[in-house]
């Protein structure tokens, strides 16, 4: 307590200043900050080489965890193999330079030599001349994150469909795998012995050799690079669709991300980060042996990543470097200490500590600590929003506004008398029970068309097939003319046609913004280098975006445009689905499949959500629904399909549907006909 | 020896590890089946159990390859040891569910897997801090009786193995199919959700599951030191790949699928060994289980697809 107020007292003569920062300026100054503490460190610990190469070794392992952040914090795919990409990395630019790999001399060599890659030495045996390697340190850097890259999708290719724990267990296969490789394949790596004679990096012709503090640098301007291109990652198109995939696949895939594009992409770039470090580490011990590149390196990244904070970019910084220095001054130190008491004290217990080796104890204490009381990590990658304001919160409610709806994105031509989506002789087979029969469904452009029937007749399942989610044993289904029975989840998305789930799929750790702009993911275009680059071209995109995500959410009136910062889960459930349609139209779809839209809402809201579905019908959207509520089915539809154990067993305007007497029976059993005049109610 | 030679003894070998392997995925098919979790920590639980086999035998002053026993007094001695190993580690099972593991049930994602992992990095640093990095001498208190069989070689200590590894699994597998609880426990399996609502206790089957599993690491690794005569803080770690790939192999969440599975891992690892080179084991076991995982997901005998629906 003394303590903690004394600090507080300590700091107290920096809020002042603090607060004098305008507030979107502190981040700015923060950097600023860091920046200079950085770059004067070696110059103040002048003396102590030890201390600049911790750090440098520090700085390292944070451009590790910032690689893995990527593939386990953004994209969610735990990978415990990571040091495999570091390992590819270091052994490029190692067996690229150092005397292992020796090839005979020929003419064939002469274009590499020009080029600075290889040059000519005598062989140890025999007076032949052979090749030596001579690989630029800095050329090294980009070939060896893209050769990392490339194994990235190699190893993620096969395993990318499995399920996360699935997942977690085959990268640790690989990460077994490529030592045993590189101990095994002697004539390459020289086996268990290591690589010996790696070049030290050189610039304008001067070596690094074994001084600590141009590595330092290196290794600074490295994790500068890779904090901004994360940060310029994740705050793009890229990184919301790995979030997509790490909060919901399903969901992601249904809103047109290409799920296995964007899970190779995490595995891709993490694995540059790796391979990009791999050169820096070796070049720096100027060695490479197998055991570098082991398992209990995979997983001192996963507990930097974990105490940092998973999908935290400063988070997981701050991590590496407090275990990487835990582990090279304060254990030692530590240490030192005890053998000092020890010495007092005559303790021959205290003189045997070493705390040094008990450094993957405390990872894996760190590990169980951190999951069982602060998963988020030391710095959270999502702050808490702030709550609304009484007056927001207690706002009179406003039906939606179309006027501002510029609907130019929405829909096609109204009523022309086409057909939109054409469903013929669909058939769907879950082992011996059938879902859907042979089923036929016609949906007019500009149209309402209704599904109705009994739980588990099959109308989920036919919302499934038709966004791709569930594949069709036989049938056709037609959008405009187009089949879209066989295509991915994301590319019928593409298409236009979007959907909704009838038990809510939302990104629920992310914010109501964030959905809609998922939403948008197949109609922006922004890729990884324009991401990270960020183009006047990006920027505009992206304000585009979220005004178009504004004009949707004021369909709904006040009810959401006032939470666009806040997390959907903290969101109510008629507000939630409020986001779903939302995240829908933002897509700006030309059919919009609606799963049972008002349930869990009261009567009133029912009775908004339908005039809003009629607005936007009226405004040129096509709509099939999915509805228990009949009154709503009857407002909205000009045709109704009833559905009962996968058969249509009626079709017809609202009003026929009703006196059908064999929609009566499936919904209501034999006594049909004295309970007809309950229908409404039931239904 | 002959090339038939060499295969029928290489059979017997495998057997043997295969045994092994199977005690062990059973731990993780257990688990797997009603959490769907990958549990890491099972890898050393079954390393301790063979420090604590190595102890118990100890115990009875039994070190080295010195003390020969026969008759009643050997079977009293590797009873006591098989029942203290197996309910020490079938209690450590326990302690860790209940203390690490079962608040994280309900939390979505990697988190429990996560803190498995470091469940079985402390349960590994503990014993390499305390017990010493150098491996140890594992008592072989068996005769040395030896059966020819052409060329190749049966040793008593590999048929003791086979019947105590053959009486475990057989009792395991009547407890799950015939008993009570075993039936909780597949109801379980299949939808927690349902069995809850039927009256099952949730909790009490998870406790059991990790008790049972926990307890045939256990057994394993006390068969571990009696096949190979040593134990080190290292051997949980390629073990447990290895029986986990058997459980996947034999349909993940199969409690016959995981004993057919370790046999079948068993085999390979000694056929590969012989054949190829035991260097490249791990490479052939890891690339067998990404093709199953690949393209036949749910395994020999199926059950659970590790694919997403």
């Amino acid at each position: 307590m003394a303590n903690g107020a004394t600090a507080a007292t300590a700091l107290s003569f920096l809020a002042r200043p603090i607060a004098r920062i305008p507030e979107a300026r502190r981040g700015q100054v923060g950097i600023a900050l860091l920046t200079i503490a950085a770059v004067a460190f070696p110059i103040f610990i002048d003396s102590n080489d030890a201390d600049v190469d911790s750090m440098a070794n520090a700085a390292a392992y944070a451009t590790l965890a910032l690689g893995l952040n990527i593939v386990v914090g953004f994209a969610g795919l735990l990978d415990l193999g990571y040091a495999a990409f570091f390992a590819i990395g270091a052994y490029t630019y190692g067996i690229l330079t150092a005397y292992q790999l020796q090839p005979p001399w020929s003419s064939f060599w002469d274009v590499f030599q020009f080029l600075g890659l290889a040059t000519p030495v005598p062989a140890d045996i025999g007076d032949g001349m052979v090749v030596h390697f001579t690989l630029s340190f800095w050329l090294a850097l980009p070939l060896a994150a893209a050769l990392a890259a490339g194994f990235g999708v190699l190893f993620g290719a096969p395993t990318l469909r499995l399920r996360g724990d699935y997942l977690a267990i085959v990268t640790l296969g690989f990460g077994e795998i490529v030592p045993i490789v590189v101990r095994n394949w002697s004539d390459l790596t020289n086996g268990a012995a290591g690589l010996n004679g790696v070049a030290a990096p050189k610039l304008f012709g001067w070596s690094f050799g074994v001084n600590s503090v141009p590595y330092y640098y290196v290794a600074i301007i490295m994790v500068a690079m890779l904090i901004f291109i994360s940060i310029r990652l994740r705050d793009s198109r890229i990184g919301r669709a790995w979030m997509a995939i790490r909060e919901d696949e399903i969901a992601a895939a249904a809103m047109g991300v290409d799920r296995t594009k964007f899970k190779l992409l995490a595995f891709a770039i993490g694995a540059a980060f790796a391979g990009m470090t791999g050169v820096f580490y070796v070049a720096k011990l100027q060695t490479a042996t197998p055991e570098m590149f082991g398992f209990p390196v995979s997983v001192m990244i996963l507990v930097m990543v974990v105490f940092g904070g998973i999908g935290s970019v400063w988070g997981v910084v701050l991590g590496a470097f407090i275990l990487q220095l835990l582990q090279s001054w304060w254990l030692q130190d530590l240490t030192q200490w005890t053998h000092a008491l020890g010495r007092v004290t005559g303790s021959t217990l205290l003189l045997k500590a070493d705390f040094v080796q008990s450094i993957e104890l405390i990872f894996g204490i760190i590990l169980v600590v951190m999951m069982l009381f602060r998963r988020q990590g030391l710095i959270p990658a999502t702050r808490p929003q702030a709550a609304l304001s009484f007056e927001q919160q207690h706002a009179e409610i406003q039906r939606g506004g179309f006027t501002g709806l510029k609907l130019q994105g929405l829909g096609g031509a109204v009523r022309t008398g086409a057909v939109a989506l054409e469903i013929k002789g669909v058939t769907v087979r879950f082992g011996g029970l059938t879902a859907l029969n042979d089923v036929e469904i016609t949906v007019p452009n500009g149209g309402v068309v209704a599904v109705i029937g009994p739980n588990g007749s099959g109308k989920s399942t036919l919302f499934n097939v038709i966004t791709g989610l569930v594949d069709a044993e036989a049938g056709s289904i037609r959008f405009h003319g187009e089949e879209v029975i066989g295509l991915p989840p994301h590319e019928i998305l593409m298409k236009g046609i979007a959907r909704t789930f009838q038990n809510l799929r939302l990104f629920p750790n992310l914010t109501v913004m964030e959905n809609a702009l998922i939403g948008q993911h197949a109609r922006l275009t922004t890729g990884v280098l324009r991401a990270i680059l960020r183009p006047p071209r990006t920027r505009a995109e992206e304000v585009k975006a979220r005004e178009w995500a504004m004009e949707v959410f004021a369909i709904f009136g006040n009810r959401l445009t006032p939470r666009v910062g806040q997390m959907v889960s903290g969101l109510s459930y008629a507000n939630r689905r409020r986001i779903e349609i939302a995240r829908a139209l933002a897509s700006r779809p030309r059919i919009l499949l609606l799963d049972e839209p008002t349930a869990g809402m009261n009567p009133a809201e029912t009775l908004e959500l339908a005039e809003q579905i009629k607005s936007l019908n009226e405004l040129g959207l096509t709509v099939l629904l999915i509805e228990h509520k009949l009154d709503v089915v009857t407002t909205l539809a000009d045709m109704v399909y009833v559905l009962d154990h996968g058969d249509v067993i009626a079709k017809g305007t609202p009003s026929e549907v009703r006196r059908d007497e064999e929609v009566l029976r499936a919904y209501l059993g034999r006594n049909a006909q004295s309970a007809a005049a309950g229908m409404t109610d039931v239904a | 020896m002959t090339f038939a030679d060499l295969l029928l003894q290489q059979t017997i070998n495998g057997l043997s590890l295969g045994a092994m392997y199977s005690l062990l995925a059973l731990g993780f098919t257990l688990v797997y089946g009603i959490l769907e979790l990958i549990n890491f920590s099972h890898f050393n639980v079954f390393m301790i159990g063979s420090f604590v086999a190595l102890w118990t035998l100890q115990m009875f002053g039994l070190s080295g390859q010195e003390i020969i026993l026969a008759g009643l007094p050997l079977a009293g001695v590797l009873l006591v040891g098989f029942a203290v190993t197996m309910v020490f580690c079938g209690g450590l099972g326990v302690v860790i569910e209940r203390v690490t593991l079962r608040p994280l049930r309900n939390v979505k994602g990697p988190a429990a897997m996560i803190t498995s992992i470091g469940v079985s990095y402390i349960l590994f640093n503990v014993v390499l801090l305390t017990v010493g990095a150098d491996s140890k001498n594992f008592p072989n208190p068996l005769p040395a009786i030896r059966y020819h069989i052409g060329g190749a070689t049966l040793d008593f200590r590999v048929i003791l193995i086979w019947i105590i590894a053959s009486l475990l699994m057989g009792g395991l597998y009547l407890f799950v199919q015939r008993s009570r609880l075993g039936k909780a426990m597949r109801a379980t399996a299949q939808d927690p959700e349902a069995a809850r609502m039927m009256g099952v206790d949730v909790d009490k089957v998870v406790i059991i599951a990790f008790f049972l599993g926990s307890a045939l690491a256990g057994a394993g690794g006390m068969i571990f030191g009696l096949y190979y005569n040593f134990t080190s803080f290292i051997i949980g770690f390629t073990a447990g790949l290895r029986a986990f790939t058997a459980a996947v192999l034999g349909g993940i969440g199969n409690v016959p699928g995981a004993m057919v599975g370790g046999v079948l891992i068993g085999l390979i690892e000694a056929m590969g060994g012989q054949f190829i080179a035991t260097a490249w084991t791990d490479v052939i076991i890891f690339s067998i289980l990404v093709l199953v995982l690949v393209f036949k997901p749910t395994g020999l005998f199926g059950r659970l697809a590790p694919t997403r629906s």
